[in-house]
């Protein structure tokens, strides 16, 4: 009863390891439980690592071992069953748009847990009926707007760019806190990263330089004389500004996201900032870009000893960059252009790198990046090009 | 396996407030010798925890607060080279030289492995320090003994200590640093569960003022805009100052004036905007 259990648990996804379960084994030899009550407590603290995993443990341990029905079972494994099919949707809201029936402009407005909502809603009448489902059939081509298109000036209302020319992105559904990250994948990252360090003398002299100290005393003819040094800390000030926004920037944000985790616990004094596509006025201190915007103006205040790196995929159109208004946000006049703004940037921390996970082999093709890239080294995102990016960071 | 010591139970301490439910969690980890894991929210009484088993199970308690630069050695044993360096100098000490023995000095967790009786060893704010030292601590923890190095000899646990260690879940764990311990989670307790914790802390205070009291903290803590949502701790100095401002009256909460905010919300930006929403909100 207990093995099948604890195999109720494997199954159900939460990671319960076998050693755990002998230690439960052990518990219960010790007589440390002794009711129904006991027993669950016990299980939990010993078998369950994250409260994550509490309320599956919950259902399953009532499952076991008071006989209740797993419940919504069907309903959690549809619940991932679609959220990956949505993940894979998104990639082509077209598509989706046309399997259910939506226009996109009505797709668009929907968040993700709505839509599932609504698949949900569609699967159930598709299982109810089995009328085949008139409501499947696709509205093909009827929509007004459209995307994916090559004409620059179109509006697009979600979609894969394909052509990377994102003009006035009218409706943003998706943003993503890079603070809630997945598990690391690339630790060579780190490593390359690592390098990254300014260590200067700072603190009170509490470390023995054993050197010099062997070296006063035989002058002092053997009278000790102790010499203390400041310790070294790392003192390196490194802004990171990542464009989040649009959906050029989407395939990418696995890698960016790697490198955020390490950045983190890298550095004493470490900031983020946010844009999308490209810098006007403002970064931005959250990851929506809509609370705390930070004028370009006033990084001048800030140590032009800081490292400055800029990721972004730097592809947006022309006029994104050069126009006096170029935002994409019809809301945001800048006044100047945003390649002023990056020189400006380049100019206020002499140490600036832009990181740039575009493989560079493209790069020629794309003129923003021609252009950005006379203004900051650009590197690309990847070991090779972080190590090196960090090698011409540390360069006095 | 030694039998288990039925005596030496965790009830709850006189100042802390325990649910049943963490008290068997607490013995199950007495009695297995495991360390047990708290994460929660700050504020949620993980480390008062610690304080509370030391006081009802009669063991002194030994502190560990973690840093982040913190090194394993650090927490185990400290070879005082200067000192020894000193006496061979002057030579005016009671220290033994030759004996390298007397100059080291134990870490904390040298300290509960060495202490006479049973300890409780908090490891406060674990996720602070980096995994290489999560897990070169458990493996100590594990096997219960650490070499010095520098005299060669092996320290051994007389008493395995209660092993409490607190994380504020700032990072992940590593998977072997979770299958060594055993897990709680202390959510924030419910206005019931307040009122009780309230209780025990301010035994004469008026039934009005903690009925009030408590419902406009928990209002206050569903403003979602704010950084950093007042906990217990926040609560309780909150209450002290009411108690101590003399023109205070307990129907003023109810009113929707919140006197002293300052006490509740410490980031600046949180001060200003749940001033701003307290006073929409005012009914005149």
């Amino acid at each position: 009863m207990f093995v099948e259990f604890f195999y109720k648990l494997r199954e159900s996804g939460i990671p319960v390891s076998p050693t755990s379960f002998l230690t439960l084994q052990r518990a219960l030899r010790l007589g440390l439980v002794n009711s129904l009550e006991d027993f669950y407590t016990a299980c939990r603290a010993i078998l369950i690592k994250s409260e994550r995993y509490f309320d599956l443990y919950d259902r399953i341990f009532a499952h076991c071992f008071q006989g209740a029905e797993l419940p919504e079972d069907q309903g959690l494994e549809l619940d991932a069953a679609l959220r990956a099919l949505l993940d894979e949707w998104l990639k082509n809201p077209r598509m989706l748009a046309n399997a259910l029936g939506l226009d996109e402009a009505a797709l668009a407005r929907l968040s993700p847990d709505e839509l599932i909502e609504y698949l949900k809603e569609r699967l159930k009448e598709q299982t109810e009926r089995h009328d085949g489902g008139n409501k499947w059939i696709g509205t093909g081509g009827t929509s007004p707007v459209g995307h994916s298109g090559r004409h620059p000036g179109g509006l697009r209302i979600g979609g894969s760019s394909q052509n990377k020319s994102a003009v006035k992105v009218a409706m943003e559904r998706r943003y993503r806190d890079y603070t809630r990250m997945g598990p690391l994948t690339q630790a060579s990252m780190g490593e390359a990263l690592k390098r990254l360090r300014n260590l200067v003398p700072a603190g009170p002299k509490d470390q023995v330089n054993i050197e010099e100290s062997i070296y006063q005393t035989m002058k002092n003819a053997g009278e000790i004389e102790i010499i203390f040094d400041r310790s070294l800390r790392d003192r390196l000030k490194v802004i990171l500004a990542i464009d989040n926004g649009g959906w050029s920037m989407d395939p990418h944000i696995p890698v960016v996201q790697t490198l955020f985790n390490y950045a983190r616990s890298q550095f004493k004094d470490f900031k983020i900032y946010y844009f999308h596509n490209t810098v006007y006025s403002n970064l931005w201190e959250d990851p929506m870009r809509g609370k705390k915007p930070k004028p370009v103006e006033e990084f001048v205040r800030m140590d032009p000893e800081t490292r400055l790196i800029m990721v972004g995929d730097a592809s947006m159109a022309p006029y994104e960059l050069l126009d006096m208004d170029g935002s994409v946000y019809i809301s945001e006049k800048s006044g100047t252009p945003s390649i002023k703004r990056l020189a400006f940037l380049a100019d206020t921390f002499p140490h600036h790198v832009w990181l740039n996970p575009v493989p560079r082999r493209e790069w020629q093709y794309i003129h923003t990046v021609v252009q950005i890239a006379r203004l900051f080294p650009m590197f690309e995102l990847t070991v090779d090009g972080l190590e090196a990016a960090v090698t011409h960071l540390m360069a006095a | 396996m030694a039998k288990v010591k039925t005596a030496q139970e965790f009830r709850g301490a006189k100042k802390y407030v325990v649910d049943e439910e963490l008290a068997k969690i607490v013995n199950i980890s007495i009695g297995l010798e495991m360390p047990l894991l708290l994460k929660g929210e700050p504020g949620t009484g993980k480390t008062m925890l610690a304080h509370a088993i030391a006081e009802t199970l009669k063991m002194p308690l030994i502190v560990l607060n973690v840093k982040s630069s913190m090194k394993l050695v650090e927490a185990l044993y400290q070879y005082d080279t200067l000192t020894r360096l000193n006496d061979s100098r002057f030579g005016d000490s009671a220290r033994d030289i030759s004996r390298i023995e007397d100059y080291i000095r134990m870490g904390k967790i040298g300290q509960a492995f060495t202490a006479e009786a049973r300890t409780v060893l908090l490891i406060d704010e674990i996720d602070k320090a980096d995994t290489d030292f999560q897990d070169d601590m458990l493996d100590v923890l594990d096997q219960m003994e650490f070499d010095i190095i520098e005299i060669d000899k092996t320290i051994s646990a007389r008493h395995r200590p209660v092993i409490i260690i607190t994380s504020n879940a700032k990072k992940d764990l590593s998977d072997p640093f979770l299958g060594r311990c055993n897990f709680h989670h202390i959510a924030f307790p419910d206005p019931q569960s307040m009122r009780e914790i309230i209780r025990v802390h301010f035994p004469d205070l008026g039934s009005e003022l903690t009925k009030n009291a408590i419902a406009t903290f928990y209002k206050l803590r569903e403003i979602d805009v704010v950084e950093k949502k007042p906990a217990t701790r926040e609560l309780i100095n909150w209450i002290r100052a009411l108690e101590l401002d003399p023109d205070f009256e307990p129907k003023l909460l109810a009113q929707g004036e919140v006197p002293y905010l300052g006490i509740l919300f410490k980031k600046s930006q949180d001060y200003a905007v749940v001033g701003n929403y307290l006073s929409r909100k005012r009914p005149y």
